[in-house]
């Protein structure tokens, strides 16, 4: 059967493999953009696991979206996407519907921890900027993500920047466009032809992030670099070269004035007997191609947030984060899906890190 | 690239509600739908784990225990093997090696001789010396056969197997088949207790169940196996002083003589002793704690003491957490855990071990990496998965 293939490896496995990836990467421009497709597909991955997470009512969660978020509809916001989505393109809406029929407890309860943790982050620093003074959120690498939805009807004075992939910006341009009540909520306005939706309130850029330069053009002409500024990169740092980010990461934080930075990624592990992170960079290289150049060198806490050094920065793992979640909230996970371990979740959960980055003064 | 590309995914959100009717829409077309005739194809999108707490499946006639009819006419004595059952089940065994899958037939036939064999095993198997004790395997039929590499090869080597064959790796039709097969052929060098997840409840969420489906088309395996997985013993006690389980103990369970008294026979229940026999943790923690894991108990160094001291013991042997070398320590060495699926899940990194204990009680830890499959296409390979 197809359907039953593991990927199990040994290490010289994985290395000799290592090897021939890198001299293949360097082969020709269309390795380039078959690249790119490879990390744009990812969103796929990314909307599947929040799809499943709805599925089984670990999202939206009471007491963090509902209560502290007041985010209205999320639940409703996600079931018309994926209607519009299906019209768009039924190949994405077949990967991501098909993502339903397994949903591992392991799986929900992670894409609930960072889905709530940025969530929560992202409303304790708008209201803490309050309602009175502009401000604007630039999601890069966004992909489907709609959280822009609830958090501009809740915030009148804010502005959404989306930036992904071409590719992934005229597909989620159509289903915005294509499904009346979420072009309402975004007030878009007619594209021209081969134009992307937008709106006064809402932006959807597409670029490249390993191209600075276009990156900040396009920037440019939507932000305001004067203004507080919230920047989010959710699995997104992870798919770039060590120098690339980290270009990205200076431009932007010197660019804005007064800014905050929102991370979600993997981390390798760094101690020595550690393996999660090779065999994730392993089983991800066979599986789909897909690379992950700075997995290793970020490999803990301590060297992830160091990339936003001098800036203020504070970073957990994800597990961390799990542990301080208040008991009513764990008896109601628990109680949607029966999680039989905990082992394997702190293992995974010990390898994603939130780190939080402030710079300016609000 | 896209082998699913047009894939008709029409049932999974069709009418835009997820949840409860998604789930509903799920179960009608498992159990509704005839399950001998649903052909291959149609099986992976009617199907989808079923919650844990949807008991009233088991109330439906096609779920209820004992419905695949392997038990219905079992026999008064144990099982005697013919030359032409041996044949068969080396054939079956040499077939079930190279990681294929028996017919649906040749399934129904082994589990019925394999509760001819179990039903006559007691709660608390007895065990002689020597014998390589084996935590999970979890579907990780590579690491199965690696584990008889490095352990030797049944019958030659004395296995005892402490629960959790399936769930989770892509394999546990394959695994629990072979283990199976090799316990009817060799009842008396192979012995396979239950886990927590030789259960119809945990299946239907960890994965078993949506394999038989796939594999087979309809869930009529799935019921052999887990009517099946009623006979496994719970406990196996070696020369009378390693007991061994998959969980751990019980606050209901003082002595060995009291799991004599269970009635085994029975999906693994909610609570009870049965249930913490096949749950329960050890933990730093001394006395009794609520698990984490919402079944069971933990126990504390106190109780393992004394529960060793109580029925004579020089130590528990059990399986069920994943530790990173394969085995682990607790309790000032009273209690001894062993896991036996490297890189679980295929991204955890842990090592496997199994624990040999020879004539004079030595014990000895074999440790053990991943196996390497043999020549498979990386394009077809599933990936674990991860947030991306």
């Amino acid at each position: 059967m197809s359907m039953g293939n593991n990927s199990d490896d040994n290490q010289e496995l994985f290395n000799s493999k290592y090897i021939l990836t890198d001299i293949c990467c360097w082969n020709s421009v269309q390795s380039v953009e078959s690249m790119e497709r490879i990390v744009q597909q990812t969103d796929y991955d990314a909307l599947s696991c929040r799809v499943s997470a709805i599925n089984k009512g670990y999202l939206p969660s009471p007491c963090y979206q509902l209560e502290k978020c007041k985010y209205l509809g999320y639940k409703e916001i996600h079931l018309e996407y994926l209607n519009g989505l299906r019209q768009v393109s039924r190949r994405i809406y077949g990967k991501v519907a098909k993502s339903l029929q397994s949903s591992y407890p392991v799986m929900n309860y992670g894409t609930y921890l960072r889905t709530v943790s940025i969530d929560t982050e992202l409303n304790g620093i708008l209201s803490k900027i309050g309602k009175e003074q502009r401000v604007q959120i630039i999601d890069l690498g966004s992909g489907s993500d709609l959280r822009m939805i609830p958090l501009l009807h809740n915030y009148p004075n804010l502005k959404f920047i989306d930036v992904d992939y071409a590719e992934s910006t005229k597909v989620k341009s159509k289903v915005l466009w294509g499904t009346p009540s979420l072009r309402e909520l975004l007030k878009l306005q007619e594209p021209q032809v081969d134009q992307l939706v937008r709106s006064d309130i809402y932006e959807l850029l597409s670029c490249d992030l390993n191209d600075l330069n276009e990156t900040c053009a396009k920037l440019d002409e939507v932000t305001d670099v004067n203004i507080p500024t919230i920047i989010i990169t959710e699995c997104v740092l992870c798919y770039m070269t060590q120098d690339t980010s980290q270009r990205l990461i200076d431009r932007l934080t010197n660019l804005y004035k007064i800014g905050y930075w929102i991370s979600y990624d993997p981390i390798g592990g760094a101690h020595e007997n550690d393996r999660f992170g090779t065999i994730m960079q392993a089983n991800l290289r066979d599986s789909r191609s897909l690379e992950m150049p700075t997995l290793m060198i970020f490999n803990s806490k301590e060297k992830y947030a160091d990339r936003f050094s001098p800036l203020e920065t504070s970073i957990q793992n994800m597990w961390e984060i799990f542990s301080r979640i208040p008991q009513d909230e764990i008896k109601r996970l628990k109680s949607l899906q029966f999680l039989d371990e905990l082992e394997e979740l702190k293992i995974m959960q010990t390898h994603y890190v939130f780190c939080k980055v402030h710079w300016g003064d609000v | 690239m896209d082998m699913d590309l047009d894939v008709p995914m029409h049932d999974a959100i069709e009418d835009q509600q997820l949840g409860p009717t998604l789930d509903e829409d799920r179960e009608s077309a498992n159990t509704g739908s005839g399950v001998e005739g649903t052909n291959t194809e149609s099986v992976g999108q009617a199907t989808g784990p079923l919650e844990i707490d949807e008991v009233e499946d088991l109330q439906d006639p096609d779920f209820k225990p004992g419905s695949s009819g392997i038990a219905d006419q079992k026999s008064s004595k144990p099982l005697e093997l013919t030359n032409s059952t041996i044949d068969q089940l080396d054939k079956w065994i040499e077939y079930l090696s190279k990681c294929q899958v028996l017919s649906e037939e040749e399934v129904a036939r082994l589990c019925k001789m394999a509760v001819d064999v179990l039903q006559f095993e007691e709660n608390v198997k007895p065990i002689n010396v020597p014998v390589t004790i084996c935590g999970d395997v979890h579907g990780q039929f590579h690491d199965l056969i690696e584990l008889f590499k490095i352990g030797g090869p049944c019958p030659d080597t004395n296995y005892l197997f402490m629960g959790d064959y399936v769930d989770r790796g892509y394999y546990s039709v394959e695994t629990v088949s072979l283990l199976v097969a090799m316990k009817v052929r060799y009842p008396r060098r192979i012995t396979i207790l239950r886990g927590n997840h030789e259960s119809r409840q945990i299946t239907q969420v960890y994965g078993f169940y949506d394999e038989c489906l796939r594999k087979y088309g309809s869930a009529s395996v799935w019921k052999m196996f887990t009517d099946l997985f009623d006979y496994f013993p719970i406990t196996a006690l070696v020369d009378n002083k390693i007991f061994c389980l998959h969980g751990g103990l019980s606050p209901m369970v003082e002595t060995v003589d009291q799991v004599r008294e269970l009635n085994r026979i029975q999906e693994v229940p909610h609570e009870g002793p049965m249930c913490d026999l096949l749950w329960s943790d050890p933990d730093d923690r001394g006395g009794w704690g609520i698990s984490p894991r919402g079944a069971g108990f933990t126990f504390g160094q106190d109780i393992s003491e004394q529960f060793n001291h109580t029925n004579d013991l020089s130590l528990i042997a059990r399986a069920h957490q994943l530790v990173m070398e394969g085995y682990a320590w607790s309790h000032q060495q009273s209690v001894v855990t062993i896991f036996s699926a490297p890189n679980y899940c295929y991204r955890c990194g842990n090592q496997a071990a199994i624990m040999e204990v020879d004539e004079n009680h030595n014990r000895q830890f074999l440790q053990y990496e991943p196996s390497i499959r043999p020549g498979e296409p990386t394009v077809s390979r599933k990936t674990p998965d991860y947030f991306l």
